[in-house]
């Protein structure tokens, strides 16, 4: 009997807990996808905020994509609806989260995931975080307790912040790379993909299955980030996922980029002149799939052209 | 890979909880080969191959041990029936023989510690010396890699073999009980420092899990969890700023940082003696206590037998004693008696104890001269101490001060804690210029206006750290009180009905959910005595 009391009374208490830990999330959880409402990574979950079923390409990854992918252009130049879902220091773990998030409202054609990311190493420790993050966000946003209103608490979360330049992060900072010269030297080596990368991986490309939409892997271009070895090992890995593979570090007559003058940071990430050659190679690319539909003019689409105009106002007063 | 970085893993209380159901199901034979494969996993996913270094030693603990009780035997033996002059003469030679086996047992367990831990650092300064002597021979600095736990297991080790040869405890034959003592996983990273005799047959017995020491342990490790996610973690966040470019800051952060390390440094290793405790107690094994409520010290003597516990009895049982009680140490007492008198007699032969139990101390912690520097001062301000006892007596006496008194003691414990904050500042420096610069920072640059100017809360923590770390201490002072009072607080909630029982664990478990220091901008502060 003393059992069977203990066991009800361990019962009991699990419950309890889990009900806290619901009404604290409810609590805790960001009402609005703003800053200032304590959003983690904002800008990419600017995305909630977009019209459903709005966005065709979504691109994810790590630092080197939102250094990279300019969606604004890509809806200048080819009328395509993208969002740029890059976080600094993404694991795949994460990428998960921004997919899942995503796809409850949007339903992209094309997912192109960043191959760095596939590089990160993550543990078995950060995906139950971020499990329990999913289902707890108290985990996520427990320190929003230094902002939080008490007459927040009780409101009901509404996304509506989209990001100005949808994900993508500006700047015309300029340092030279100083490893130009060797980057992607030749290799037979294929650098070894750790197994809880390919596992996640594998999910990934499954889920964008059943979703119907097509996985794309990506290397945008760092001399500090990539090399032979890396584009091997992703060139492999992209064979046996059966998905298309692009790695920019190798298109140089595609991709001109000046490693003089087209990174911010010596070749770690690009500035505004590189990614603005990156995304004109995409966007022909990406006209190639036959995937997309050109949107410009449509009046659903009106605020992507306002988006854009208040890109190009922010470009000319920055003298670009 | 499994692999555990500290006691707040999730990997290591994956282990424990795992470790705990296959102990709570399993009959008692197979609970101890649980309790010694856990404790080995455990090892070897902090560092790998080093498992050898723990194995070598448990093996050569074993047979030192026995070595020494067959000589033990073997005198026994001999002397039986003997005349009292021939026996003196027999045991004189058989412990001579024992000592040798001893001075053996050092030199492989010690020379060990010694040769992985301060190579390095003897290396270094010999360099130097050589330098300074204008020699242009440069010593190899040798890079060993260091398996975990080895300053607390060797502690461990060496006790055994001294209370063998003390003839304390007799020497254990069981080679498995023997390596759960050296191994027991909840203590291998940062102890408590323990005895043969306070958990070998605990441990050996593994007892049944018990409803009410699983409540208790897990109270303790909720406790536990508090201390480090809440104040150490948080505290990081200005600490780890300030001592790496102390030249930034005005002496009045710099003193908040003593402070907030001290704190920090409590909060982490007493927080992880919460959780090791706990843990064990989840396996109804009863590890002794590291600390007391240091904080309410009159004096720094008193603070020492409050803070890290078991490693000051070490010091005292294996140093202290031994030298203090030498032939040479008691003939200096005697002479000196005769010429200080009684109070002052006896503290040359104390100071020389002193010294090499603070000597040991400062290098125990670390091999580099701030920690050596944070020995001679903790031995300067209690020789100091004791030195001054007799003149301070008189001063009260001729004022009418009440040293009993509650304002006194008062005193005394905001005296003991500043300098015990001082002392701390030079442990954690980096190296000792660092220390002393920030030292002599706090008396020539103290200025409010940091604090005026709102620019304290731009040095790592903000407003809101700094509240939840004062509601912290606050609540952690109150929780000292009640204990210095004799109250049992687990205990008490414990008996207290379940809704209550619960209401006390939720408000903790929320507590620690909301107000931890971890996730997105925060660096979770590596375990600090596992360094040691």
């Amino acid at each position: 009997m003393i059992y069977v009391k203990r066991i009800f009374t361990f019962i009991m208490f699990v419950l309890g807990l889990v009900g806290l830990l619901i009404g604290s999330s409810y609590i805790f959880l960001p009402k609005s996808n703003e800053k200032n409402s304590g959003m983690e990574e904002f800008k990419a979950n600017g995305i909630l905020g977009e019209k459903a079923n709005s966005i065709d390409i979504l691109f994810i990854g790590d630092s080197e994509l939102y250094s990279s992918v300019i969606p604004l252009q890509l809806w200048d130049e080819k009328g395509y609806t993208s969002y740029n879902c890059g976080t600094s220091g993404q694991t795949l773990d994460y990428t998960a989260v921004m997919l899942n998030r995503t796809f409850e409202k949007q339903s992209p054609k094309i997912v192109v995931l960043e191959a760095h990311a596939i590089y990160r190493k993550f543990t078995v420790k950060n995906v139950l975080f971020t499990k329990t993050a999913d289902y707890f966000s108290v985990f996520r946003y427990h320190n929003r307790w230094k902002t939080m209103k008490i007459q927040e608490m009780n409101k009901p979360a509404e996304y509506t912040f989209t990001d100005e330049c949808k994900g993508y992060r500006f700047s015309t900072k300029v340092k030279a790379s100083e490893n130009a010269k060797t980057h992607m030297k030749p290799s037979d080596k294929s650098a070894p993909i750790e197994k809880l990368n390919r596992q996640s991986v594998l999910k990934i490309k499954k889920f964008c299955d059943e979703k119907g939409a097509k996985l794309i892997l990506v290397s945008t271009p760092s001399t500090k980030c990539w090399n032979y070895m890396r584009h091997n090992g992703i060139e492999a890995f992209a064979k046996e996922l059966q998905c298309e593979y692009i790695d920019m570090n190798l298109m140089k007559k595609e991709i001109p980029i000046d490693w003089d003058k087209d990174t911010r940071d010596k070749g770690d990430h690009l500035n505004y002149f590189g990614a603005k050659k990156v995304t004109s190679y995409l966007s022909e690319y990406l006209e190639s799939t036959a995937l997309l539909t050109d949107k410009r003019g449509n009046p659903d689409y009106e605020k992507w052209d306002l988006a854009l105009n208040e890109f190009n106002k922010m470009l000319k007063e920055q003298h670009v | 890979m499994f692999s555990i970085v500290t006691y707040f893993s999730v990997e290591a209380l994956l282990l424990l909880l795992v470790t705990a159901l296959l102990y709570a199901c399993l009959p008692q034979k197979l609970r101890r080969w649980v309790l010694l494969l856990a404790s080995y996993i455990f090892f070897y996913s902090i560092s790998g191959k080093l498992l050898a270094y723990l194995l070598f030693s448990t093996l050569s603990v074993h047979h030192i041990g026995l070595w020494l009780a067959d000589v033990q035997n073997e005198c026994a033996a001999q002397t039986k029936g003997l005349a009292r002059d021939e026996r003196k003469a027999l045991n004189a030679v058989y412990q001579k023989k024992q000592r040798k086996i001893m001075g053996f047992a050092c030199f492989i367990h010690i020379g060990l510690l010694v040769l992985l831990k301060y190579t390095p650092f003897f290396s270094e300064n010999i360099n130097t010396l050589l330098k300074l002597a204008g020699s242009s021979f440069k010593l190899q600095i040798p890079k060993y890699l260091i398996p975990i736990g080895i300053s607390f297991y060797t502690l461990q080790a060496v006790a055994y073999l001294f209370d063998v040869y003390r003839k304390k405890i007799p020497a254990d034959r069981n080679l498995m009980r023997l390596a759960l003592f050296m191994s027991f996983f909840p203590q291998l990273m940062e102890g408590p420092i323990c005895r043969y005799s306070d958990t070998a047959v605990a441990l050996y017995d593994a007892p049944k899990m018990r409803y009410d020491n699983f409540v208790l342990g897990s109270q303790r490790i909720l406790f536990g969890l508090m201390k480090k996610l809440v104040i150490a973690d948080r505290l990081n966040l200005l600490i780890q700023n300030v001592y790496a470019e102390p030249n930034k800051y005005d002496g009045f952060i710099i003193a908040l940082s003593a402070v907030g390390y001290t704190f920090q440094l409590y909060a982490d290793f007493s927080g992880t003696m919460d959780l090791v405790i706990g843990a064990a107690q989840m396996f109804g094994i009863t590890l002794p206590e590291n600390f007391k409520r240091p904080f309410f010290s009159a004096t720094i003597s008193e603070f020492w037998k409050r803070w890290h516990i078991t490693l000051g009895t070490w010091f005292k049982d294996y140093i202290f004693f031994p030298v203090s009680m030498s032939k040479p140490m008691k003939k200096l007492t005697t002479q000196a008696r005769k010429k200080l008198g009684n109070h002052y007699g006896p503290l040359i032969a104390g100071a020389v104890s002193l010294f090499c139990v603070w000597i040991c101390n400062g290098l125990w912690h670390g091999a580099g001269w701030n920690y050596i520097f944070f020995g001679m001062y903790h031995f300067a301000l209690i020789l100091g101490g004791n030195i001054a006892e007799p003149v301070v007596i008189k001063i009260t006496q001729k004022l009418h001060i009440n040293r009993a008194s509650f304002p006194y003691r008062c005193i005394q414990i905001a005296r003991t804690f500043i300098l015990v904050c001082f002392g701390e500042l030079f442990f954690r420096a980096e190296g000792l210029k660092s220390g002393i610069k920030m030292f002599c920072k706090i008396f020539t640059d103290f200025t409010f206006a940091s604090l005026k100017s709102g620019s304290l809360f731009k040095c790592g923590m903000d407003r809101q750290d700094y509240i939840i770390i004062i509601v912290s201490a606050i609540l952690l002072f109150v929780i000292g009180i009640l204990q210095e009072k004799g109250i049992q607080i687990r205990n008490s909630i414990a008996k207290k009905n379940i809704a209550v029982q619960f209401a006390v664990y939720y408000a903790l478990i929320l507590f620690i959910i909301i107000f931890g220091a971890y996730g997105a901008g925060y660096v979770p502060l590596d375990p600090i005595y596992a360094g040691f």
